[in-house]
């Protein structure tokens, strides 16, 4: 237990050597969010959104998901660059077991994409509507179990990809199948509809319909926003079954291939 | 003495490369264990099995009592490791680094806070604790490597090429931190290629070549074996010929002969008195002129030699 405490440590202090970094990506993020919505305003069919009043109200929680994807998918680089600088043989030789190791990371991964991701939801918050304290916890538990996931997928990928080159190449494909299959950027509703007239490959609706990050920006609006359907909580059963998956093929990788 | 580990028929293979082959060996409890051996010899292969970094292909070892393949987890808690090439994130700084290691490995605040400072400040890195590791020369890396261990002061201390890239003054100093943690009663296996290195520090040397062990013994009794207990080095003023090198091995006082270089020869002899000035006639003779004649004990250079068949520069070469 203490073990992991320390590598929580170690990566968390990592993360914040970048923290000016950190500051300007949140920032550019909110900008992103702020022009976005008025370009996209006007761009998408107003029918689409009118449930939700403005793509911005729409979007903000879609943005807070992403925000929350790429820090905490950070750490697979971090690892992926110890391990060709063989750093790795440093954490592998530390008076630790090597599952209270894999813990360690997953953890400082989803707990990196926590704190990335605050000033975000703040956001959302603010512009949206704050939920209750039953609403709050579930929100927080749902998006830190989702973290755990992305972290433990980024482990993964980064020890199973030798280069950086090849990690970054992963990255980018998981990103954009993950994201473009979602309801971040449009509504479930429009995919299931593009699905049913044949213009959108029913495989991929499918992988809408289950992906995690669909769950988790459909549960943070329905929450925030008054006029939506009540949130089905057998949603979360996607974050779950995601993140269950995921932490545990990390874990197995970081003891499997690391101690070759 | 007891010994604390013991490695028998370690292997480890990469490919078709044997890095580690069949290695039997053991360590003695509170001794500097110099391993010895060109590069490729297998000497980091052969610490990080047994550090539990990497898995061996056959073949296993002791230590402290536990076996590495069957409880890694309390094999590791005996080890400390400098590692040859510094394992340290970039962005991260010395003090950052030597701490947090001196806290995984169980030290108290209090205590972590002293010897942190003291062990940087004498290795002269107490002001450059706060500088990203990336701002530091390859020695400074180094000096923070060893830090962590002389924090630690771990049961058993690996340390793999110790004084690689720091300068003369510093070598002095690191050596004597490492005996220092041997008279407290840590282990040390000093993994070398440095022979004056392994000579100055190892109660004991093992030379390792090609993943294997050739011998193993204290410096002197190494130095001792040597057949033709006297050295002496001929440097000539052109090339020596085949056929002159021929004629000095004719001499039966004579047991070996390596050409160090082309123009220097090292004649490792009994008898040291009555054979140089035949040897010096000989020369005349055939109208070979000498710069200089110089005679010496044998070194661990000759130990190594006479082991390997190789001179240090030959075994440097065939390594790379
Ligand atoms: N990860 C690896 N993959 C493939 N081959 C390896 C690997 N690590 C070591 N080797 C090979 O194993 C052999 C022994 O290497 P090792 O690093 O143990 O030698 P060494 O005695 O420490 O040499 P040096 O003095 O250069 O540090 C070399 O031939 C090396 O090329
Ligand atoms: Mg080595």
């Amino acid at each position: 237990m203490k073990a992991i405490m320390h590598i929580v440590e170690h990566d968390l202090r990592n993360f914040f050597r970048y923290k000016w970094w950190l500051v300007g990506l949140i920032s550019m993020n909110l900008a992103d969010l702020f022009i976005m919505a008025i370009v996209y305003n006007y761009m998408v069919s107003s029918a689409v959104i009118a449930q939700y009043d403005t793509y911005f109200k729409f979007f903000a929680p879609g943005l807070t998901v992403t925000g929350l994807f790429a820090s905490a998918f950070m750490i697979g680089r971090e690892i992926n660059m110890e391990r060709r600088r063989e750093v790795h043989h440093y954490m592998l030789s530390l008076p630790m077991t090597r599952m209270e190791l894999a813990i360690g990371r997953v953890l400082s991964g989803g707990i990196r994409g926590m704190i990335y991701m605050s000033p975000l939801l703040l956001t959302c918050f603010v512009f949206l509507g704050f939920p209750t304290v039953w609403e709050l916890l579930v929100i927080l538990i749902v998006l830190f179990l989702m973290a755990l996931g992305i972290s433990g997928l980024s482990i993964a990928i980064a020890v199973s990809t030798a280069s950086l080159e090849k990690f970054i190449t992963a990255r980018g494909l998981v990103y954009y199948t993950l994201f473009f299959c979602s309801s971040v950027f449009y509504p479930l509703s429009l995919i299931q509809q593009l699905g049913a007239e044949g213009k959108f490959p029913a495989p991929l609706v499918i992988l809408a319909e289950v992906n995690p990050l669909s769950s988790a920006s459909d549960m943070i609006r329905s929450f925030l926003l008054p006029d939506l359907p009540a949130f089905s909580y057998t949603s979360i059963l996607n974050v779950v079954v995601f993140s269950a998956i995921f932490i545990l093929s990390a874990a197995f990788a970081y003891i499997k291939i690391l101690e070759r | 003495m007891p010994s604390i580990i013991q490695i028998s028929n370690l292997t480890k293979k990469f490919g078709n490369i044997v890095a580690v082959d069949h290695l039997d060996l053991e360590v003695e409890d509170g001794e500097i264990l110099g391993l010895l051996g060109p590069n490729g010899a297998g000497k980091t292969t052969t610490i990080l099995m047994l550090a539990t970094v990497i898995r061996p292909t056959e073949g296993t070892a002791t230590v402290g009592g536990f076996d590495i393949r069957k409880n890694p987890e309390k094999v590791r808690e005996l080890f400390g490791i400098v590692f040859q090439e510094p394992k340290m994130l970039w962005v991260s700084t010395p003090w950052d680094i030597v701490n947090w290691h001196a806290k995984v490995c169980g030290l108290s605040t209090e205590e972590r806070k002293r010897r942190v400072k003291e062990v940087l400040e004498s290795l002269d890195m107490w002001e450059h604790r706060r500088k990203n590791v990336h701002a530091l020369s390859g020695g400074m890396r180094k000096r923070v490597e060893l830090a962590k261990v002389l924090v630690q002061r771990p049961k058993i201390a690996i340390v793999d090429e110790p004084t690689a890239q720091i300068d003369v003054v510093g070598k002095h100093r690191v050596w004597n931190m490492l005996r220092r943690l041997r008279d407290e009663g840590s282990t040390l296996i000093l993994a070398t290629n440095e022979l004056y290195e392994a000579d100055e520090l190892s109660d004991r040397v093992a030379i390792m070549h090609r993943g294997k062990l050739l011998v193993c013994d204290t410096p002197k009794t190494l130095k001792d074996s040597i057949v033709g207990g006297d050295i002496v080095e001929i440097q000539l003023e052109n090339d020596a010929s085949a056929k002159i090198v021929e004629e000095l091995k004719n001499f039966k006082e004579v047991v070996n002969i390596l050409q160090v270089k082309p123009c220097i020869l090292r004649l490792y002899l009994n008898k040291v008195e009555e054979v140089v000035p035949k040897i010096m006639n000989t020369l005349v003779k055939k109208n070979v002129p000498v710069t200089s004649i110089h005679m010496s004990e044998p070194s661990l250079d000759d130990v190594f030699a006479h082991y390997t068949g190789l001179t240090i520069e030959e075994a440097q070469k065939s390594g790379e």
